[in-house]
């Protein structure tokens, strides 16, 4: 493998990578305030992509400004996923809303089918995204493969930026630990739910966005498995944990693409890689790389 | 009486049921008869599932990678070898497999058992995973199965999949193995046993405490459940004739998980209820995605809206009818009758003065110390109260004594043997029972159950046997016997009226009572209680003492309690300990403790005394 | 008599089928220090979480300053101005000492009023200062109480509520704790006082109830409860 083709696929793991992280974000804040897997999140992710697809390819609006109403129409989704499917229960068993979260998803995918039908459509990516730079080296990278990453570890660092250095993020930290000493303090605890959820969302949106661009598709189901390996890329940083899931979806992407980079016969188990490394981690250090262990009490 | 009516009325339903059956084909098209045998088939899936999450509560997502395995152990048993030399292009199937066949019956069987197979190998490491963790981890291997049958093409025709499976499940095969799962299931939960399972899902925690393994009954449910989920989807490829990898994706599973929410969680009879609404409601629902013509007005059918509405209505149902159709409620016959009245031992064990000695027991978590070297004996007959302010160790010193906590160092000697490294299901099974802090009963589970699981330690039988109580018939006689006991043990503590009501309706003084039962139907020498005064009134207090007292009477126990009612603690001890802050701070008889400075002092603070 | 800050009168809490407080009625005065004793179980934690709305509760009549807070929720009661430090410290131990504060004055946006509040805290708790970057589950056991005390004057409350302050702390920080509890009350502020620490408590405080399973059985000024014998008979059983 000569050098190039290795930074070709560095640098593909490390987009891939970010994507993962970029919706395991999603998870992990959820996750981490209201203990409940949305199971929807991956579907949200889809969403974002339709959006953009349809502003900027239907409607012949421009990309920046396509991109703009895509994630602020996907974060409104998120907001009502939450208001209308979890909010009537919060104070029900955990179960009732991971099968409200299985029963979203469903709704989502299909209404998706429904509205925008099953067909993939095409995405036809910006000319400027996709023209080679050619380093002296002989090094070829499309500008595309490093402007994911870059977008993601940037909106990751406004995130955690926001978590630690403002007042809404100490909140958002302070609910994961204890909602009741956060009431407490005056923090209306919905509105920091929601926010949460429209974060998630947002972040969620332009992953779909990129994604689309990467494989330059849309179709109504192409959120469930990325949608999958995200959280297992949260387990594996550890729940609850921003910079954790961030770590968890580099590393999935990396596994991911270079296990197939080195032993190309085991191509058809890529998959498998990424829940093994799943099970495993839960077996031996189950709070995830980053996680807190959390104590039960007889 | 009733149960000769019930059984004679379950027989004829299900004679009359078979007729139909036999009918069936006259009476139903193709389409009806699949459907039918696809209710058949859902509810094998959804019983099998309601074990593992619903009975037993092990949040499994795993379901559709052990129908997937049973699926395909049945088609490489069924299809002729002529039918597999054609089918497999993409590479050659392995020789062996070439000309391996069994009759269908043996291949679905076959198909459940590797099935369980797998999930008893899924179930030692990852069982041992709580919540939400196992759901993940299950789904994760089903995802796993369904990779490795994509890419192990010589041995399942890769992601191009079986077809012309031989289309074996009628309707008699199908409502047959429904029936026999059925029985088999039904017997299980009605024994002991099955009271077991459910005791674990309410309350792990207090079934250890019945001398239960846990960890076992785990892996045992779970087993079974796989069992199950790979018969249906060996029935599934054989009414379907195809199946390939991407059959048994995610959606399969949630699919019957939906009909065991939908029905109820924990019912067997809303699994089938869940199965019949769901699996019509989906069949029926296809018409929105056909077109339809009404009053020549063309109305084309919307492909995905069927899912749609699905999914919109199992919103509206987790939403306002969390608890399903039948909640955790069975069916019985005798909602059809009225409700008739009715009505209402010691072992020999040896004899050790000393039934508890602790010496120097430390416990410590990270670096603080819960209980610093904690020394003391009791003797038998003793009733010892164990006291101190908020925060002192007592129920640290508990756990320690019960087997939940392992001491930093110390050792633990009950009826003279040490007894510091077992779990709690060991140290109960030496005759040590304990109440809860908080009272943690089996709350769905009748007050006759709650104390027949107390003794299920006790029993002989193996649970296997449950399945088959009308062959195993020690099932039933020892069952009996352990209600009958059970019963009694109910009179003698006063709580036969509430026998078949919920635990959880009981009135507080009343449940206090029944987590006392429970822990007495262990048959222990040794009976821990934790604050069985809290939250009782001066009054109810009163004939609390004078209970604690007759059980050391009548029960010939030791007890050692915990209590923070301190007219109890002085009315009805014989010796008391105080802990302040994890240290022993003084002993005595209740006139001493009372008059002992420190422990005035360590209640109502220094310079009290 | 001075303005009536808080009235409550036949407060009933009930968990399940425990009745754990029943028919509670207590008044607190402006710039009074009452305190709330009796022994484990008594229902003191139950009182003063269905006075900040934590728990579920019913009563005939509850008011702060004469505005009934009777079924508002917790982050209501804190912009009314009352605050509460929780039984157990309830410190967030993932949070900066700097953050716990922090979010104790979530409610407040006057940076400047923040900045002096935080000040003040760090005058009246200077190993809090010492340790402002530590996160709380790195404090000791009297230091996380110092951090749960001086967050809940972080809302700048005019009812500050205590719940066990002075729960598994050496004596001789007991001693601490309630000479700065009365500091913070000789500067102006109301204190409700739950205390299982009788004595102590007793000492400081104004006016004192005595809980006994779930009922006020005694009341009275602490120097007359000091010397009752009847409160010692709470404790230890008559």
């Amino acid at each position: 493998m000569n050098l190039n083709i290795f930074i070709q696929h560095f640098i593909n793991a490390l987009s891939l990578g970010s994507l993962y992280g970029l919706v395991a974000v999603g998870y992990t804040m959820v996750y981490g305030i209201l203990r409940l897997i949305n199971f929807a999140h991956g579907d949200i992710f889809m969403l974002g992509a339709y959006f953009v697809y349809f502003a900027t390819i239907v409607y012949k609006l421009n990309w920046f400004v396509g991109v703009i109403i895509a994630i602020i129409l996907t974060t409104i989704c998120g907001l009502l996923v939450d208001r209308i499917a979890y909010k009537p229960l919060r104070e029900a068993p955990r179960i009732s809303a991971l099968i409200s979260a299985i029963g979203v998803s469903f709704f989502i995918e299909n209404f998706a089918v429904v509205v925008f039908t099953g067909m993939p459509r095409p995405v036809v990516q910006p000319p400027i995204l996709m023209k080679p730079i050619e380093f002296e080296n002989g090094v070829r990278l499309i500008p595309l493969g490093i402007l994911v990453p870059v977008v993601a570890f940037v909106l990751v660092g406004a995130l955690l930026w926001l978590l630690y250095r403002t007042k809404p993020g100490l909140a958002m930290r302070a609910i994961s630990f204890d909602i009741e000493t956060t009431r407490m303090m005056g923090v209306s605890v919905n509105k920091i739910i929601a926010l949460a959820f429209g974060l998630g969302s947002a972040l969620a949106a332009v992953a779909g966005i990129m994604w689309a661009l990467r494989y330059p598709r849309v179709e109504p189901f192409m959120g469930m498995t990325p949608g999958i390996k995200a959280f297992i890329a949260a387990v594996f940083g550890g729940i609850g944990s921003v910079p954790g899931a961030m770590i968890g979806g580099l590393i999935l992407g990396f596994v991911e693409i270079m296990s197939v980079a080195f032993f190309p016969t085991l191509s058809g188990y890529k998959d498998a890689f990424a829940f093994l490394l799943l099970i495993l981690i839960l077996l031996f250090r189950p709070t995830g790389l980053l996680g807190e262990k959390l104590e039960d009490k007889i | 009486m009733r149960n000769v009516r019930n059984l004679l009325l379950t027989i004829i339903a299900v004679i009359l049921f078979a007729f139909f059956l036999d009918k069936a084909p006259l009476l139903l098209n193709g389409y009806w008869q699949r459907i039918l045998n696809l209710i058949a088939i859902n509810a094998i899936l959804a019983l099998s599932l309601n074990l593992i999450y619903g009975i037993t509560g092990m949040f499994s997502l795993g379901h559709a990678g052990f129908m997937a395995i049973g699926a395909y152990v049945s088609a490489l048993l069924v299809l002729s070898p002529a039918q597999k030399n054609s089918m497999w292009i993409l590479e050659d199937i392995y020789p062996f497999l070439l000309n391996v066949n069994a009759p269908f019956i043996v291949s679905i069987i076959l198909g459940g058992l590797v099935a369980a197979f797998f999930g008893l190998l899924v179930a030692l490491p990852v069982l041992r995973l709580g919540g939400d963790y196992l759901g993940i981890a299950t789904l994760g291997f089903a995802e796993i199965i369904r990779i490795l049958i994509t890419n192990a093409a010589r041995l399942t025709n890769g992601p191009l999949g079986l077809k012309g499976i031989p289309a074996y499940t009628t309707l008699f095969m199908s409502w047959g193995c429904l029936g026999v799962v059925l029985l088999c299931t039904v017997c299980m939960l009605r024994s002991n046993f099955g009271g077991v399972l459910r005791a674990v899902r309410d309350d792990e925690v207090a079934a250890k405490m019945m001398g239960i393994n846990t960890f076992k009954i785990k892996v045992i449910a779970f087993t079974l459940g796989c069992f199950g989920g790979g018969l249906g989807g060996a029935l599934m490829g054989n009414l379907i004739t195809t199946i390939d990898p991407r059959m048994f994706m995610i959606t399969q599973t949630y699919n019957i998980l939906m009909i065991i929410v939908v029905g109820g969680l924990g019912s067997v009879t809303g699994s089938i209820i869940g199965s019949v609404l769901v699996t019509t409601m989906l069949e029926w629902l296809r018409f929105v995605e056909n077109p339809i013509t009404i009053w020549s007005i063309n109305i084309p059918g919307i492909p995905g809206m069927r899912m749609v509405i699905f999914s919109l209505l199992l919103i509206i149902v987790i939403i306002f009818r969390r608890e399903g159709i039948m909640g955790m409620r069975e069916f019985s016959w005798n909602i059809f009758f009225p409700k008739p009245k009715k009505k209402a031992g010691k072992s020999e064990r040896e004899r050790s003065e000393k039934v508890l000695e602790l010496e120097n027991i430390t416990l410590k978590f990270g670096g603080l110390s819960a209980i610093e070297s904690l020394s003391f004996e009791i003797k038998r007959g003793e009733i010892v109260g164990l006291i101190g302010p908020n925060g002192a160790g007592k129920t640290s010193a508990f756990n320690v004594i019960s087997g939940f906590y392992k001491p930093t160092s110390g050792t633990i000697k009950f009826l003279g043997k040490p007894i510091g490294g077992l779990s709690p299901d060991e140290v109960c099974k030496a005759g040590m029972s304990r109440t809860f802090q908080n009272i943690r009963l089996f709350g769905h589970q009748t007050v006759l159950q709650n104390v027949m699981i107390g003794s299920r330690v006790r029993q002989n039988y193996s649970w296997w046997m449950t399945l088959a109580p009308f062959i195993f018939t020690d099932v039933l006689r020892e069952d009996g016997e352990v209600k009958a006991q059970a019963l009694e043990l109910l009179g003698q503590l006063g709580l036969e009226e509430f026998a078949d009501e919920q635990a959880s309706s009981l009135p507080y003084g009343a449940q206090r009572r029944l987590e006392i039962a429970r822990a007495l139907a262990t048959k222990p020498e040794f009976l821990l209680l934790d604050e069985p005064a809290a939250g009782m009134n001066p009054q109810e207090s009163e004939e609390l003492m004078n209970f604690i007292r007759r059980l050391r009477d009548e029960f010939d126990l030791t007890i050692l309690l915990i209590e923070h009612d301190m007219k109890v603690v002085m009315n009805v001890c014989d010796y008391i300990h105080v802990l302040d802050q994890g240290v022993h701070i003084a002993q005595g008889t209740p006139g001493e403790i009372k008059a002992n400075p420190r422990v005035i002092e360590a209640y109502l603070g220094k310079g009290a005394a | 008599m001075s303005e009536t800050m808080l009235k409550i009168s036949k407060l009933n809490v009930n968990y399940g089928a425990i009745h754990a407080v029943r028919d509670v009625s207590l008044e607190i005065n402006k710039g009074e220090i009452v305190t709330l004793i009796g022994a484990n179980g008594a229902g003191k934690s139950s009182v003063i979480r269905s006075i900040m709305g934590l728990t579920k509760s019913h009563a005939e009549e509850m008011t702060y300053k004469g505005v009934s807070i009777l079924g508002k929720p917790a982050e209501a009661h804190v912009k009314l101005g009352i605050s509460l430090s929780p039984e157990g410290r309830r410190i967030l131990p993932q949070l900066t000492v700097e953050e716990n504060l922090a979010l104790g004055a979530y409610i407040r946006d006057d940076e400047k009023g923040i900045a002096e509040d935080l000040e003040y805290v760090y005058t009246l708790f200077p190993r809090l200062k010492e340790r402002h970057k530590q996160k709380g589950s790195t404090l000791s056991g009297g230091e996380q109480q110092m951090l749960a005390v001086g967050r809940a004057l972080m809302s700048r409350p005019e009812l500050l509520m205590l719940d066990e302050p002075s729960l598994g702390l050496a004596p001789i920080l007991v001693d601490e704790v309630f000479a700065i509890i009365r500091e913070i009350n000789a500067q102006g502020r109301t204190i409700l006082l739950v205390e299982q620490n009788a004595f102590a408590a007793l000492k400081a405080a104004h006016r004192a109830y005595v809980l006994e399973v779930g009922a006020v059985s005694l009341s009275g000024t602490g120097a007359e409860l000091l010397n009752n014998p009847k409160v010692q008979a709470a404790y230890l059983g008559g």
